[in-house]
């Protein structure tokens, strides 16, 4: 503590050049905690819902083949398999194109069950189930659209012939799903032509016991293996990682652009810190000669340069936080992000990434600095 | 009794492929609260000596003890520990840390130490209060005069009450009125604070404050003179 003085004194020596350094860290760590803070929300999309125990069965050759509704009481027959339901992705927009979330045909007798993890008013299920045109909708949704219970809706076809007209029954909760709409199955099979009747893309299965999910997923597959639809069945969390990788490798390429921030900053920063240790070299002969030990030196200025990183770091994550409480991103990205926020985990990670790159770009300088002797300092006219 | 002891000290310093001799077997004792001066023209070694003196560098042959202790042999951090119990260093630029007042700087030496805040305060103010600027403490080194910061200097090189200061041209960057006042001080400590003083100069008039005068030319002594009567300020 003692030494905290020298520190500071030092941190603001060039008040200009030193706010300069922090202002463009801290926008570097804004968009290393945005960046980041996206990833998470990618991951924790796909370890959304109660993942170990529910095992999707979708065909073998792509998303888009569908399934014949027959396959959901033989998969139902299948030994350790709790339930079934069927999940139809509609792909419908509201109002405009930009309105765009997910939205689903769901077997409406069956969702409790399966989806136990979405939490609804028992009121609100038992009036959806019983309005043929019923649907329930995330909170997110409620909040961006202003929707609430008995509006009137209508979506707009993108994938199947028709326009889902629907009125709200309920409201539903979850941890991580907050903007999707659910109608009913039996709405959908009777909307679309006859050929695309009784076909849904996916059913969602719940087990009696995670462990046997291995071999439930190969009893289904191998019972369709040579069938006019092969079955491929999958945990939850798989499930959601391939759907997530149809938007391309994102999380790669988000991935890189994090890393090549932080390797920028840590660039800048050692020009910064290189100049600002060269500027000192006479000092720090003077320190070297009045007895403090060369690693002290070092852990005075590296402390310094993390001290310096850091700060920039936390303004950034900081920044990023307040930014993201007020602007909804969910809307702003038309519910690409929805539940986005700066996530406490991405937070500490950004910030131990600030500290690591003080010492990272500050490194080489201090060494320098203080391995030159003392005679070779105080004789450098800087 | 001899505080310092010098035998047959060789200092080369390489300088690419080059070796330049600087000191040639310089032997010489230097006496506990003397005032010593080393003269000669540039390159003659002098501050090389000096240095040695104070530790910061390590001779090519020969042996340096101080207080009967074989300095030369030490390791870099036990000659840092050393440096620090031991010496008091003085520079023609003073070389103060300009982030830090005068009181702050003068308190650096002792932040080594194990003294408390409180006790570090009474020291810094007695070595501020010796050199005659106990009003200047607050102020920064930009907003002091050349002479004001050389006695700031002084007061970081006395408050650890060292055995030895050494100084490199203390008044080689002030007027004839401050260098006067820089000379008189140290002749001060020596005189009523019995430090033993060992200074390069260039300046005769320098010299004459000091008790005693070696001569150095191309790294050997060639002259060791007694001043028997002391200038004054």
């Amino acid at each position: 503590m003692k030494y905290f003085k020298l520190i500071r004194r030092n941190l603001f020596r060039n008040r200009l050049r030193s706010m300069m350094t922090l202002a463009l860290i801290a926008v570097i760590f804004f968009f290393v905690a945005t960046l980041l803070s996206i990833l998470e929300l990618f991951n924790r999309f796909e370890d959304q819902g109660q993942g170990t125990n529910r095992l999707v069965v979708q065909s073998s050759i792509s998303l888009a083949n569908p399934l014949p509704y027959a396959y959901e009481q033989k998969i139902r027959e299948v030994p350790g398999v709790a339930d079934v339901c069927k999940l139809q992705w509609i792909g419908a927009y509201y109002k405009e194109k930009k309105n765009f979330f997910a939205n689903f045909a769901v077997d409406q007798d069956r969702m409790e069950s399966v989806f136990a993890d979405y939490r609804i008013d028992p009121k609100q299920m038992a009036d959806f189930k019983a309005d043929r045109q019923g649907c329930i909708v995330g909170t997110d949704l409620v909040k961006r659209y202003g929707w609430k219970i008995g509006d009137r809706i209508t979506l707009k076809r993108q994938i199947f012939p028709y326009d889902p007209e629907l009125t709200i029954r309920g409201i539903y909760e979850h941890p991580v799903n907050t903007a999707a709409l659910y109608y009913h199955m039996s709405y959908h099979n009777e909307a679309i032509p006859p050929m695309m009747k009784d076909h849904v893309n996916t059913f969602w299965l719940s087990v009696k016991d995670p462990s046997k999910n291995a071999a439930i997923s190969q009893q289904i597959d191998a019972m369709f293996k040579n069938s006019e639809f092969p079955t491929e069945t999958v945990t939850e969390k798989q499930f959601q990682a391939s759907f997530m990788a149809m938007m391309g490798n994102i999380k790669l390429l988000f991935g890189s652009i994090s890393t090549c921030a932080v390797f920028m900053v840590i660039l800048l920063a050692a020009i910064t810190m290189s100049m600002s240790a060269r500027e000192r070299v006479t000092e720090i002969a003077v320190l070297k000669a009045i007895g403090f030990e060369k690693g002290l030196v070092m852990t005075l200025m590296l402390t310094e340069f993390s001290l310096l990183t850091f700060a920039g770091g936390a303004l950034g994550v900081l920044g990023a936080k307040l930014i993201y409480m007020v602007v909804p991103m969910g809307k702003v990205t038309q519910g690409f992000l929805v539940g986005f926020q700066i996530f406490p985990m991405t937070a500490l990670l950004a910030l131990g990434s600030s500290i690591l790159v003080g010492l990272i770009a500050g490194g080489l300088p201090a060494i320098n600095a203080t391995k030159m002797s003392v005679v070779d300092g105080l004789r450098r006219v800087v | 009794m001899a505080l310092v002891e010098v035998k047959e000290v060789h200092k080369v310093y390489k300088r690419d492929s080059f070796e330049v001799p600087v000191l040639n077997g310089i032997s010489l004792s230097v006496g506990e609260g003397d005032f010593l001066a080393l003269m000669g023209p540039s390159g003659s070694g002098k501050t090389t000596l000096l240095n040695l003196i104070a530790g910061i560098d390590r001779p090519t042959r020969g042996t340096i003890a101080v207080d009967g202790r074989e300095i030369s042999n030490f390791s870099e951090t036990a000659l840092a520990g050393w440096r620090a119990r031991h010496i008091g260093f003085i520079f023609q630029m003073y070389n103060l840390i300009p982030v830090l007042n005068a009181f702050e700087n003068v308190e650096l030496p002792l932040l080594l130490t194990k003294l408390s805040k409180k006790e570090r305060r009474e020291h810094v103010e007695t070595a501020l209060r010796i050199v005659g600027l106990a009003d200047r403490m607050k102020h920064y080194p930009r907003q002091l005069s050349g002479g004001q910061e050389q006695r700031v200097a002084i007061a970081r090189a006395i408050v650890t009450d060292p055995s030895i200061l050494v100084a490199d041209e203390p008044t080689g960057d002030l007027d004839a009125k401050n260098a006067a006042e820089t000379l008189d001080l140290l002749q001060h400590l020596n005189t009523d604070f019995k430090k033993t003083i060992v200074m390069v100069t260039h300046d005769p008039k320098a010299a004459g404050f000091a008790r005693r005068t070696l001569h150095l030319e191309k790294g050997q002594i060639i002259e060791d003179t007694a001043n028997g009567a002391r200038a004054q300020a």
